[in-house]
């Protein structure tokens, strides 16, 4: 058999590759059989030292960075099989420890302070501390898992998300006698600790965008000062502050130091003392602090599934014209496209989360940022139509939810902000590996060679119909082989956007903020497509309860989505006058400079 | 022979062919000026004036040159913006007369005198931006019927004059006010409307002690300005630049202007179409921007030849008053300039410099170099 395929792969090569999937010789499938096939990698342990038992995960080796390949049309494959991150019992102790914690929140008479005694009981303060500190080594799985049975309580999982983001933060942060220090009070309970990141935009021209500092004092001492948004101020603070101009650095505040105001949203640091996290570099800030919007997302789509639920509470009993409102195909539209929200938004953290916990030294802060990203755009629409339903009926209710949904999404950081960090991590990457094409594009005089094969080889492109090269639908179920087929189609357009972009502004691109955008909405909607797909093959592949409601889900998920992501690049493609960018800022220019609509009311005249 | 007497007509010029009629007799007729010995001269004088003339001869000779008369008469009574006056003017031309009635009359200019002097009359509001209504139509159509140059003439206003009415992005009432403060205030308002930001101050320079000008001050300084301002260093002076002119309509402006140092220009040594190494954010939540600000030029402010840190008109434009404007600046929120060197090379009414180092107000008026 081995002498057999290692004969089809020769002749394989280059074209024939192509020729022969398409005439079906799916067994001496040359990519597939020689895929890297993932290593499980466990982590030993010593069984005579008792201080080492510790929770053993089973990572795959480390992988490329997923969605950064998406930028240059570079699709693992592999990744289409649904992440499975627990096993059998740690699936059912953590079911049974949220059912524990479900039971509790879904009673709307429990009071916050019930609510606080069964987090702390099941251990949910330390979920992501270690088992010898008497933490559950929860990973981003179970984490998200814990969040949603928590979500409820608003108040409660946003502080609960913080909290988990910090202690990641300390672990890796603070020295050994530091961390001992202040992890048992926090694995209790007794003290959260809240993120102090965000400030308010520079008021001053002389402001720098970022105020808050930490300087050293003459007894060896951090001192903080500044002001940052927040919006509790018991307990710790972990307050992110530059150090020595541009050096940015995370300092533990403890409760009661001195120096600390709260003000409504804000929290003001005048000289007050702070732990630094010195043992972290300035590049895992990043991936540590990220987690939260894997959080926020999480929270977001639950916010969007209890008004889901609302509604329909409120449509049931509920008649027009003589029949059964829930019969009005509009009403059914609007809660059919929150659910695919819904759905889409699930599976995109959950694989995320997969992509972070399942394999070694994970680069997922794009996937995060993008799973953010998704909710936060399409959950706010999809929030507003379903609240239309019941009108100004129940207003205090849809209130409160607009609320919450309100400050989840503009909390922390703004949309624009993560379309920004998403596009421009995507196009660094992609910059990084089409450096030389993109010189030769932009000089076509000094490389006219290359610019005429540019021409033949981008002939399919400019037409708006790549040639399908992917083989995507290999590992999906065969009847996803449609839908398979748009998300390549979306993948494959990716590098021809970054291409157009770079080849347009070269440098300049990473301030082409209108683009840049509209390329981190594409690469988001991907992301969401692939989770959607990998997760409805998979239910259906291995028999989960309504798998051919999923399916129909993801077929109609992204058949919806492909039509946007085409729309999006086109877009990209066409450039600032025809896709209106040009003249909408120029409007919005106008108006920010003068405060005023700009034209004449409707009934003025000049009479003549 | 009729051809060729047909051909040597289409070949001449039409216009000298036309014009030459009337030409001759130009400004040869001597006519009693009604508007001379007015003793008031406002509209009321004037309508009066044309009224006598329509009253006094049923045949209204001389009209034209009466027209000509009173065009040239308008600016003196004050009645050039006056729609009503121009109306009066074309109501002097007699009705139907001048209405061509076959192809010839109206292809080559019937009562070509008349025609041009109305062309005139147009030209003339135009000139002085009166858009006429469709009511100075109607009686154009009634002189010189549709197919008269003097129509041509309106119809073309009608379409440009609304357009390039509202053209100007800086808007000003129909009728300019006579305060001179309240006009240095739309004018500094205009040449600073570059940033959106910019406040407009009015000072009286009796809050300053020393000062021998006793006079108003429209300055204008945003708060960009404030802060290049306070990044000016105290070994490098300001200057106070002008007279500069900008005209309101008809109206002139005078405004001058205070110069400080300029920052570096942004370096553009990179290559543009490298982009192996683009910039990325920290991906930290929350965290935007930059923790330190820009030390290169990259405000609307920063020129050439200066950055401009404030703008003035003054009620003298004198160098007292602006010596002022230094003190009063320096009274409200600018205090680095009690510690900065101000040159003032003002093109006039001197062409002297003078150095002053802005100390407290009752001492500076005597270290004055003149």
């Amino acid at each position: 058999m081995n002498i057999a395929r290692t004969l089809c792969v020769k002749q394989l090569n280059g074209i024939s590759r192509t020729i022969s999937r398409k005439i079906g010789f799916t067994a001496t499938n040359y990519e597939a059989t020689n895929a890297v096939q993932p290593k499980i990698q466990e982590e030993k342990f010593d069984f005579e030292d008792l201080q080492v038992i510790e929770r053993t995960e089973q990572r795959k080796p480390k992988i490329p960075p997923f969605m950064k390949d998406v930028f240059v049309s570079v699709f693992q494959r592999d990744l289409l099989a649904y992440p499975e991150i627990l096993d059998k019992e740690e699936t059912e102790s953590m079911e049974k420890r949220a059912e524990t914690l479900d039971k509790v929140f879904q009673d709307k008479t429990k009071s916050k302070e019930e609510r606080r005694n069964v987090l702390k009981s099941t251990k949910m303060y330390a979920a992501p501390v270690n088992w010898t500190r008497n933490g559950l080594a929860a990973n981003q799985t179970e984490s998200i898992r814990y969040l949603e049975t928590v979500s409820p309580d608003f108040e409660l999982a946003h502080e609960l998300s913080d909290h988990w983001v910090a202690l990641r933060a300390l672990q890796h942060g603070l020295t050994a006698e530091q961390y001992a220090a202040v992890i048992d009070e926090l694995s209790t309970g007794d003290a959260t600790v809240t993120l102090c990141i965000k400030e308010r935009i520079a008021e001053r021209l002389a402001q720098p965008d970022f105020r808050t500092t930490a300087t050293l004092d003459a007894q060896g001492v951090w001192r903080i000062t500044g002001e940052k948004m927040c919006t509790r101020g018991d307990g710790f603070m972990l307050v992110l502050c530059k150090v020595e101009a541009d050096h940015l650095k995370a300092f533990l505040v403890h409760p009661g130091a001195t120096g600390v105001t709260f003000d409504g949203n804000f929290v003001h640091f005048q000289k007050t003392t702070g732990t630094p996290l010195s043992q972290i570099p300035n590049a895992d800030l990043g991936k540590i602090f990220g987690i939260s919007r894997l959080h926020a997302a999480t929270l977001c789509r639950c916010q969007l599934k209890y008004a889901i639920s609302k509604i329909v509470e409120y449509v049931k009993p509920r008649s027009f014209s003589g029949k059964p409102l829930a019969e009005l195909s509009t009403i059914r539209a609007i809660v059919g496209e929150s659910l695919l929200h819904v759905y889409a938004s699930e599976s995109t953290e959950y694989f995320t989360a997969g992509l972070i916990d399942g394999y070694v030294d994970p680069d997922a802060e794009l996937e995060m940022a993008m799973c953010r990203n998704y909710i936060n755009s399409r959950g706010l629409f999809s929030l507003i139509n379903l609240l239309e339903i019941p009108a100004l009926e129940q207003e205090e209710e849809c209130k409160k939810i607009f609320d919450r949904m309100r400050i989840l999404a503009s909390g922390g950081e703004s949309l624009d902000g993560i379309n920004t960090f998403i596009a421009l991590n995507g196009i660094h990457h992609a910059g990084k590996i089409m450096a030389e094409e993109i010189k030769q594009i932009r000089n076509p005089l000094m490389h006219p060679a290359f610019i005429i094969k540019k021409a033949l080889s981008n002939r399919h492109q400019v037409k708006d119909d790549p040639k399908l090269t992917l083989h995507l639908s290999e590992h999906l179920h065969p009847t996803l082989k449609p839908a398979s087929d748009q998300l390549e189609y979306c993948v494959l357009r990716m590098r021809f956007a970054c291409e157009t972009l770079m080849s347009r502004h070269g440098m300049e691109v990473s301030v082409a903020y209108m683009e840049l955008k509209r390329l981190a909405e594409a690469a988001t909607l991907i992301l969401a497509m692939t989770s959607v797909l990998a997760r409805a093959s998979r239910a259906y592949c291995i028999g989960l309860r309504n798998a051919e409601i999923e399916m129909k889900l993801a077929t109609c998920f992204v058949s919806k989505t492909i039509s946007e992501v085409r729309q999006l690049i086109l877009d990209i493609d066409n450039g600032e006058f025809l896709n209106h960018d040009r003249f909408k800022v120029e409007f919005g220019r106008k108006v920010l400079d003068t405060n005023t609509v700009l034209v004449e009311r409707p009934t003025s005249r000049v009479f003549w | 022979m009729a051809t060729k007497i047909l051909r040597h007509i289409l070949r001449l010029p039409s216009s000298h062919f036309m014009y030459r009629r009337w030409e001759s007799s130009n400004t040869k007729v001597a006519v009693y000026d009604p508007f001379a010995n007015k003793p008031k001269k406002n509209k009321d004088t004037y309508l009066e004036a044309i009224k006598m003339f329509e009253n006094q001869d049923n045949r209204r000779r001389g009209h034209v040159e009466f027209i000509y008369a009173a065009l040239a008469r308008m600016k003196e009574f004050g009645v050039h913006k006056d729609l009503q006056a121009y109306k009066a003017l074309v109501d002097v031309l007699p009705k139907g007369k001048f209405i061509p009635s076959n192809i010839f009359q109206a292809e080559f200019m019937h009562y070509p005198k008349q025609q041009q002097c109305a062309v005139d009359l147009l030209e003339q509001m135009e000139d002085n931006k009166v858009m006429p209504d469709s009511e100075l139509e109607q009686m154009l159509l009634n002189v010189f019927g549709k197919r008269g140059i003097p129509l041509r003439k309106f119809w073309r206003m009608l379409y440009w004059m609304p357009k390039f009415k509202n053209l100007s992005p800086w808007y000003l009432p129909d009728e300019l006010p006579n305060d001179t403060l309240e006009l240095a205030k739309m004018a500094i308002h205009r040449i600073t409307s570059v940033d959106p930001t910019m406040k407009i101050e009015i000072w009286q320079t009796e809050e300053i002690e020393a000062c021998i000008d006793k006079t108003w001050i429209v300055s204008a300084q945003s708060e960009t300005q404030k802060i290049l301002l306070s990044e000016q260093p105290p070994d490098e002076p300001l200057v106070v630049r002008g007279p500069y002119e900008v005209y309101l309509k008809e109206q002139v402006v005078t405004y001058f202007t205070l110069l400080g140092k300029v920052r570096p220009e942004h370096k553009d040594d990179f290559d543009q179409d490298d982009v192996s190494n683009l910039k990325k954010p920290s991906g930290i939540p929350g965290f935007i921007g930059q923790t330190t600000l820009p030390v290169v030029k990259c405000t609307v402010h920063e020129q050439d030849d200066g950055t401009i840190v404030a703008v003035c008109a003054t009620g003298s434009s004198s160098r007292d008053s602006l010596l002022s404007w230094i003190r009063l600046l320096e009274k409200y929120d600018n205090s680095v300039l009690s510690n900065l060197p101000v040159i003032f090379t003002l093109t006039a009414p001197s062409n002297d410099v003078v150095v002053q180092e802005t100390q407290p107000a009752a001492e500076d008026v005597k270290r004055v170099q003149n």
